[in-house]
């Protein structure tokens, strides 16, 4: 930490709100080490970082979830003890999420209003139905106050949480990954929305990482690694290069490329999947041998294709060959035993169970294989199948036998991976298998797509880190709001080309 | 980009009142429970009696009150087993008590009957929300416990009809006014209302929209700020006061009250919420719902008796074929309705963003 | 490992009340080192005792069965109608064994295939198949069964052991092999702890939760028929209330009642704990509705200690609590079916 510990002059006059050399420890774990951080009234403050960066803690810090080991939180230069969400709340401090906290069984005035309906104990509902449509008009949403919220769109619901915070008059709104689940034109709009909340006093901290939206709508950028601050810039003078450093911590390497080589047959072939509300006429070929790379912006539908192939949800039409043979699949037990495997993109809740042992999660998907007489595990054999994985994959675990859930995330990570691995799978599809995990174990998983590539495996890749893709694709399927925008390869894999494919520019 | 708020906001607002989940599920109750009493009328002879109307009346304020405290709990993402435990509770006590003192006046009965009932909630209620047991399983081991301390203290003593005070035992034939011929009987007029002021409460005040908050989203609910544990401990002690209160007319109703009074009244009460429309996922279900789902299953009980081909043994396979029904409907319904809300919503959003 | 130390820890615990029960009675009764006593320990409650085994299953599989109490006394009811009927009281075991499997195949199914909670099922199905019992014997008692039926309850099979006790702890080690040792085990738990990851390993968890209810409801089945033959009649309202001493143990045992984890052995000292605590209640003269009384606070307490245990093993729980077993969790909810 240098000259940049307590970042540039601030835009004017003194913070409404700042950290003030806050430490948090879980365990032998610090999350938080001292950081400090400033925000001023109109300003918006992006924070970024690699996950594990403490970001998370800190948000949690500022809105009364965990209370700081060390160092405090001040208020217009006060120290303020925020005990709990309703104190943090009460002074002013709101945060929105990636997934909307909404009461889904509630109307839209009500879930803008809970917790703050006015004085006296009687609900007014006319009154409250009034009042929230203004609100939503100044956000230029046309949301009915009286809609239940379990029917509105994920945009629709983030809608009403930055309805909910300005009815509180919030003067600090902390905004965790809010784009993550919404379309282009809704990111703008809610752009808009973040712009005019500034514009109006109020001090925004955004946090996500999509370095291009930071770029797009920062005033300045925090970086945090480690669970230390590590820098503090006007946006103005930083580049991707030099934030990405500050993140990372070292020059950023070439990413791992594959060298591409001759593909085989065709291993797998779409065509026309549609399935209504998700994606439509989807078509495409995969090789053995060969990475396709599907592109395109969070919520265009490529985990729904995915999941379509692998049969958690049934397509409503077109078909899903392999080998030439047209399959019905209505359960991931049949697209595996067609040989389709699917590394879903969310690990806790879809891949791995937790308080198992490694090896239990590891041989999960085969576990027939493992059955020895009598319908009993086989453990012996077990232990071993799981062993060569871990020395494959470098999974760092003390023993085999460890609950998953005490691993790091790249670590569960690997652990997935060798899941779907010891399948022997023939198509494989990954959904953002190194999203949020360290940069070593990312190298490591590109790695590894690249040998079962040249295994013969038919890999599907679906990521949102586009020079990930460019790097390990031999060809790039481009999503847009659930259509097919095209398949690029050789001179048209160029990064700007699929992504103004991706948002839609012509 | 075209600025959405060109766009009518008219018709999704029409469009939603028709379908709103909440007018469906209390039109069609209305629907079944007519269609019940019809069928009967038609089976039975001479069904609508005034005697049998007045029976039928009584029997459902009890389960009634019952349920609409048990909807208070299931509103919040929990249950309460042991409402029929109070309920004997509250009544066996309230009943020693007056027989023990006969000069009593009813308003002291009944303050002493909803105390106990109260008394008895908030203890649930502090297991759930201060010592964290999921209600299941604390309420299913106050059920026993609560039972068997009533049993401990009673001693197999049976309380008769002879040592009740006299306005007790006339209470269930006490009569606010006279409809035609049908007597509406003080008790369910009594239940009726309070029913009713509970659901506007439910409905208009901030307390009530807690509750619904809570079994919405308990996450969402901490973080707007809501103490979700003095939430829950007034579901619970609501719930245990309505069951207290039901158990003062328990006693009023039958006069001889033993150990195992109220014995079975959980089932009876989960069945008319969940009838009712209460959602068991927590949220939303209104008093009301539940108040039809208790004259449906007061009409089907007491109704059955009189139809010859059936013997009064149905009674419980007719109660658990009911739930079951009533919360396959709610769930396969419920699910495509808001199916079909969402894909319109999406549809409408792709609108405007094509537009 | 948490969870290791939190279960060996609650096993010790549990071994520690087992030692002090163990010790009141031998201090109470000079007779109750017998082996006889002991046989006769487990007989008194043996049909509880075989339900509690399925119950674990269940359990830990994040769902609850509250109706087993009533298909007992259905498919006793079952088999009482038929020898009634005069059918050969052979076919009648066989008829109601079946009768009972499909009371689990029907609640198992709207678990399964309908994605309701199973608190709900089998609740109605609690009120239900007792409802269904009380149509065939009304308020009759049926009894005369043949003798060798009667003596299916209390004849002695191997050494001192009934017929009833070698199918406990027949069952017994089959359900401990299972749940530590087999694939359908294993499924088991990763189906408690994460049913999604289940069905994105390829697992056909619909199926697993109908076979688990469908075994649920068969073994209670036997349970029922056992205690037909044990009494020697058959009456509508017979075994009621055992689900909660049922559940009670296999809490007691230390099976999360959040699904995903719990072991036999545990379940075992909890049999062995209840059973001596009976035991003892019967020397000090305490009497049956006292017992319901503690059996309820057993329950609670049990909950609760191992809510601190866990608080004191430094276990941060993530914010919202886990969905308790069979209680509709709304995440899920929205999923099945879609």
């Amino acid at each position: 930490m240098s000259e940049t510990e307590f970042g540039p002059a601030p835009p004017t006059g003194a913070p409404i709100l700042s950290v003030i050399d806050v430490s948090k420890s879980f365990g032998s774990t610090h999350a938080l080490r001292g950081v400090a951080l400033d925000l001023h009234a109109g300003e918006v403050h992006s924070l970024v970082g690699e996950n594990g960066a403490g970001k998370s803690t800190l948000i949690k810090v500022m809105t009364g979830l965990y209370r700081p080991d060390a160092g405090h939180v001040a208020l217009d230069g006060h120290a303020v003890e925020l005990r709990t969400p309703a104190i943090a709340q009460s002074l002013g401090i709101a945060c929105i999420y990636q997934e909307p906290l909404v009461f889904p069984d509630l109307s839209v005035s009500e879930n803008i209003f809970m917790g703050h309906t006015g004085r006296g104990r009687l609900v007014h509902w006319r009154d409250m139905d009034e009042r929230a449509g203004e609100i939503l008009r100044q956000l230029e949403v046309d949301i009915d106050p009286r809609a239940v919220a379990s029917q509105l769109t994920v945009a629709g619901q983030q809608a009403v949480e930055i309805a909910k915070a300005m009815s509180r008059d919030v003067r600090v709104l902390i905004m965790d990954e809010p784009t993550a689940a919404l379309s282009a034109h809704e990111v703008r709009r809610l752009f808009r929305q973040v712009a005019r909340l500034a514009e109006s006093g109020v001090a925004v901290l955004f946090v996500s990482h999509r370095l291009d939206e930071v770029f797009e709508i920062s005033d300045r950028i925090t970086v945090f690694r480690d669970g230390q601050h590590i820098s503090t810039k006007p946006a103005a003078e930083v580049t991707e290069v030099s934030l990405i450093r500050d993140m990372v911590g070292r020059e950023l390497s070439d990413f791992f490329r594959r060298v591409p080589h001759e593909p085989g047959e065709v291993a797998l072939s779409v065509e026309g999947l549609s399935r209504a509300g998700a994606f439509e006429n989807i078509s495409f070929d995969v090789r053995r041998g060969e990475v396709l790379g599907f592109a395109g912006l969070v919520g265009s539908g490529r985990t729904e294709v995915a999941e379509a192939l692998f049969g958690v949800r049934r397509a409503d039409s077109g078909t899903i060959r392999t080998d030439g043979e047209v399959l019905q699949i209505s359960s991931p037990r049949e697209a595996m035993e067609h040989g389709i495997a699917y590394v879903s993109e969310d690990r806790r809740r879809l891949g791995l169970s937790l308080p198992q042992s490694v090896a239990a999660n590891i041989t999960l998907p085969g576990l027939r294989r493992f059955v020895s007489r009598w319908w009993l595990i086989d453990r012996n054999a077990e232990r071993r199948a799981a062993e060569v994985y871990r020395e494959r994959l470098q999974i760092r675990t003390t023993s085999l036998s460890t609950p998953v859930g005490v691993l790091s995330g790249g670590n569960q990570q690997k652990v997935m991976l060798a899941k779907w691995l010891d399948l022997k799978p023939s198509v494989l599809i990954f959904d953002e298998p190194t999203r949020g995990i360290d940069v070593g174990a990312k190298a490591d998983v590109h790695e590894l797509i690249g040998e079962l590539a040249e295994g013969g495996v038919a890999v599907i890749l679906i990521s949102s880190d586009l020079p990930e893709v460019l790097a390990m694709s031999d060809r790039v399927l481009v999503m847009r709001e659930g259509r097919q925008m095209g398949i690029f390869a050789d001179a048209d894999l160029d990064q700007e080309r699929i992504m103004m494919a991706a948002v839609g520019v012509e | 980009m075209i600025a959405e708020q060109d766009l009518p906001a008219a018709p999704s607002r029409s469009r939603r009142s028709l379908l709103e989940p909440e007018r469906v599920k209390g039109l069609t109750l209305v629907a079944v429970v007519l269609a019940t009493v019809f069928i009967f009328s038609v089976v039975v002879d001479d069904y609508l009696s005034a005697r049998f109307v007045s029976r039928l009346l009584i029997a459902i304020s009890i389960t009634a009150l019952v349920a609409a405290g048990e909807t208070l709990v299931i509103i919040t993402r929990n249950i309460d087993l042991s409402v029929g435990s109070m309920v004997g509770v509250a009544a066996y006590l309230t009943a020693e008590m007056l027989a023990e003192n006969q000069g009593l006046s009813a308003p002291i009965a009944v303050l002493v009957a909803v105390g106990i009932g109260t008394a008895l909630g908030l203890v649930n209620g502090v297991l759930v929300a201060v010592a964290r047991l999921p209600s299941i399983i604390a309420t299913l081991g106050t059920l026993s416990i609560y039972r068997s301390l009533l049993t401990n203290h009673a001693g197999g003593k049976t309380i008769s009809t002879g040592s009740l005070p006299a306005w007790l035992i006339d209470l269930p034939r006490s009569t606010l006014f006279r409809l035609g011929r049908y007597d509406v009987r003080t008790m369910f007029a009594v239940t009726l209302g309070i029913a009713v002021v509970l659901h506007l409460a439910l409905q208009y005040t901030r307390g009530g929209r807690h509750l619904y908050a809570l079994g919405s989203n308990p996450e969402a609910a901490r973080q707007a700020g809501l103490n979700e544990r003095r939430i829950q401990i007034t579901a619970f002690a609501g719930c245990g006061a309505l069951a207290g209160l039901a158990g003062f007319l328990y006693v009023g109703r039958f006069g001889t009250i033993n150990v195992t009074a109220g014995s079975g009244l959980e089932l009876a009460a989960i069945a008319a919420a969940v009838v009712g429309g209460v959602s068991t996922l927590g949220g939303s279900g209104t008093i009301m719902g539940a108040f039809l789902g208790a004259v449906l299953i007061g009409v089907l009980d007491q109704s059955l008796v009189r139809v010859e081909q059936i013997s009064e043994f149905w009674r419980d396979a007719i109660l658990g074929a009911l739930i079951f029904i009533a919360v396959f409907l709610d769930v396969t319904v419920g699910r495509r309705l808001k199916e079909r809300a969402r894909r319109r919503a999406i549809d409408e959003a792709r609108e405007v963003e094509h537009g | 490992m948490a969870s290791w130390a939190r279960r060996s820890t609650w096993e010790l615990v549990l071994l520690v009340i087992l030692a002090a029960t163990v010790v009141f009675n031998v201090s109470d009764s000079s007779g109750y080192l017998s082996i006889d006593n002991f046989v006769n320990l487990f007989q008194l409650h043996i049909e509880k005792i075989i339900v509690v085994i399925p119950m674990a299953f269940v359990i830990i599989a994040g769902e609850i069965d509250l109706s087993v109490a009533s298909v007992m006394a259905w498919s006793a009811s079952v088999l009482a109608w038929m020898y009634e009927q005069d059918a050969p009281l052979v076919l009648a075991v066989v008829v109601a064994l079946a009768a009972a499997a499909m009371a689990g195949l029907i609640q198992g199914w709207c678990v399964a295939r309908l994605g309701l909670p199973s608190l709900v099922v089998t609740l109605a199905g609690l009120i239900g198949w007792r409802g269904a019992a009380r149509i065939l014997v009304e308020d009759r008692s049926i009894g005369d069964f043949p003798r060798w039926f009667d003596q299916l309850g209390q004849d002695k099979l191997v050494g001192p052991l009934p017929v009833s006790l070698v199918i406990f702890f027949a069952l017994f080690a089959l359900g401990w092999v299972i749940l530590a040792r087999s694939a359908a085990g294993r499924v088991l738990y990763v189906i408690g702890d994460n049913a999604e990851v289940a069905r994105y390993s390829g697992i056909d968890v619909a199926r697993a939760r109908l076979a688990l209810f469908t075994t649920s409801s068969l073994v209670a089945g036997v349970a029922g028929i056992l205690f037909a033959a044990r009494l020697g009649t058959v009456r509508g309202d017979m075994a009621a209330g055992f689900e909660l001493e049922i559940i009670t143990i296999v809490l007691l045992g230390g099976v999360s009642i959040f699904g995903g984890s719990g072991r036999m052995s545990g379940v075992f000292l909890a049999v062995l704990i209840v059973l001596n605590l009976r035991n003892g209640f019967g020397l000090a003269n305490v009497g049956g509705n006292t017992q319901t009384g503690v059996i309820g606070l057993i329950l609670i307490g049990s909950v609760i200690a191992q809510n601190v245990i866990d608080r004191l093993g430094n276990r941060t729980r993530a914010p919202g609590a886990p969905t308790a077993a069979g209680m509709p969790d709304p995440a899920q909810a929205g999923a099945v079916g879609a």
